[in-house]
């Protein structure tokens, strides 16, 4: 019930998010997604889900398109090989989500059976770098 | 030029964030490989992120053309780096309409020259400046946007389109050089005046044989020379009617420009006078460059607010020659204006209004207190009108749309039968 109540919330946010062109309700509908995703292997076990690098790539498909139709309006494509262009790097975005995706399953997989307290403090410390080196990609890009 | 964050690498990154902190906290690594193309996407494009330097040349087809007609613009894009997605908006003046897409999304390779053709059309007169663009660029992953200007401004000249006038309005006086004039006095010319009594120093050319055989005595023929005359326009820029599309300041303009391009076609010396919040003036001159210098000092006619009183003491006394016909554009809305006409004609120069109607640019109202001033303002006009005429001064009225020949006709109908009365 709580997944399916997720999924219509998402589905909520992310119709009101291109009716008001709001990337803040994309991003809250994006989330909402994912925790659905996470409620459900919850409940279904310890097992990893193989589908992983499939909802991967389509939650990244689904950001993509609706951050796609949230952009400003150009009346005019003077070259549709453009929009080819476009449409032939969102492909490879998903390809190259379901390929990361891929890969950190596997090597979660790997670590199950040989996991300890070492191996968890560096999964830890990977999670949080990841983030502060995004932080600081960002920090670095716009204040200089 | 300015980089700014799109929505998207906000989410993203928050997203990234969620995904491996929850696959942290709930001990899942299903939440980690879903969060991680997101941080994957945002790392690759924080750390490609640079700035395109964008060059953009342009080229007019033309420096001046006539209001109404087109002009081509043409524009060459290069770029240091290949923007996948590049918005170009040629920025344009109100009174320049692009005929082509406007802004355009392109991609711009590397190293590669994207020309553009955009043509324009003239919906204004005036002196235009076009060439600047507007550009935005956003990065291969959609998460940065860079906006920034390049190109040149290039001074486009976009001369009023000229009414259609046949016949000129005769000055009751011309001057002393040969024109296409005729003039009112006797002497030299082609047109016939009148005969009189053949008198020593006559020319034989000039004896009417028939007059002379039925008479009995010799007579000759008189005749009108042709002369030119001086003109001057002047135009009240102190206040005008306006609507979006069209104010009477253009249709002063418009029709200042055919008189002036019609009266030096016959030879005459035309000048200008724009009397308004800045007095502009040019003296009468003939000849082709006269007529670009009057229409290059009409682009900068503009209405500028100004409360300083001002009469014709501060005109130049050379703007103002003797015996020239004066041709007012008013549209008799400001009274420094009026009493300048007014003392004009008492000046005793030879005068005529043609007055800018501004009726159909001021609606008339829905309450009946405006529909009363309305009225009111009318018969204001009617009275001022009334005293043009008392005083000799053809005034004529003219509205949107009616030829402005049919005006010149009616200023010749009120000349035919008035009088120059000298103060």
């Amino acid at each position: 019930m709580l997944a399916l109540g997720l999924g219509g919330a998402a589905l909520a946010l992310l119709a009101f998010g291109l009716l008001v062109r709001w990337p803040g309700a994309l991003g809250l509908g994006l989330a909402a997604l994912g925790s659905e995703y996470a409620v459900l292997f919850a409940a279904e076990g310890s097992t990893l889900d193989r589908l992983t690098p499939v909802y991967a790539a389509g939650l990244l498909l689904v950001a993509e398109l609706a951050f796609w139709s949230i952009e400003r309006r150009v009346p005019a494509w003077s070259e549709p090989t453009a929009l080819e262009w476009r449409l032939a790097r969102l492909g490879a975005a998903c390809v190259g989500a379901a390929g990361v995706a891929s890969l950190a399953t596997v090597s979660a997989a790997a670590a199950t059976g040989g996991g300890g307290v070492v191996l968890e403090g560096f999964g830890v410390g990977a999670a949080i770098g990841s983030v502060v080196i995004l932080a600081l990609l960002m920090r670095r890009l716009f204040l200089r | 030029m300015t980089r700014s964050a799109t929505g998207k690498l906000h989410v993203y990154v928050v997203l990234s964030g969620l995904g491996l902190l929850g696959g942290l906290t709930l001990g899942r690594p299903e939440l980690v490989a879903i969060a991680a193309p997101f941080a994957l996407f945002v790392a690759l494009a924080l750390v490609r992120a640079k700035a395109p330097s964008l060059k953009a040349s342009c080229e007019i087809a033309r420096e001046r053309q006539l209001e109404g007609r087109r002009v081509d613009l043409f524009l060459e894009l290069s770029a240091d780096r290949t923007v996948p997605r590049l918005e170009v908006f040629v920025d344009l003046p109100d009174a320049l309409v692009a005929e082509a897409p406007n802004p355009i999304l392109i991609r711009l390779p590397r190293g590669e020259r994207h020309e553009l053709e955009v043509p324009l059309r003239c919906v204004h007169w005036g002196l235009h400046e076009v060439g600047e663009v507007v550009w935005r660029a956003r990065d291969a992953y959609g998460l940065l946007v860079y906006e920034g200007r390049a190109g040149e401004a290039h001074p486009l000249k976009v001369y009023p389109r000229g009414e259609n006038v046949q016949r000129l309005l005769r000055p009751f006086e011309t001057q002393a050089f040969s024109g296409n004039q005729v003039a009112r006095n006797r002497g030299e010319g082609i047109e016939f005046a009148d005969l009189r009594p053949f008198t020593p120093g006559d020319r034989v050319r000039r004896i009417n044989w028939r007059a002379t055989a039925r008479r009995g005595e010799p007579w000759v023929n008189e005749m009108h020379p042709e002369r030119n005359a001086d003109v001057v326009l002047f135009l009240d820029t102190f206040a005008e009617a306006r609507r979006d599309d069209l104010g009477t300041l253009d249709l002063s303009v418009r029709a200042a420009a055919a008189l002036a391009a019609l009266y030096l076609r016959e030879k005459d010396r035309v000048g200008v006078v724009s009397f308004g919040g800045v007095l502009n003036w040019l003296t009468v001159t003939s000849g082709t460059t006269q007529l670009y210098r009057i229409v290059d000092s009409l682009l900068d006619a503009q209405i500028i607010l100004s409360y300083a009183w001002k009469d014709l003491d501060v005109i130049p006394p050379r703007t103002l020659p003797p015996r020239a016909l004066v041709i007012a554009l008013s549209p008799l809305l400001d009274d420094r204006a009026v009493g300048a006409l007014l003392d004009l004609r008492a000046r005793g120069f030879d005068l005529a209004v043609i007055e800018l109607s501004p009726f159909s640019f001021v609606p008339e109202g829905e309450s009946e207190v405006e529909q009363l001033a309305y009225r009111l303002w009318r018969l204001r006009r009617e009275a001022l009108r009334s005293k043009y005429a008392a005083l000799g001064v053809p005034i004529v009225e003219w509205r949107e749309g009616v030829p402005m020949e049919a005006v010149v006709e009616e200023v010749r109908a009120f000349r035919r039968h008035a009088r120059v009365l000298r103060a």
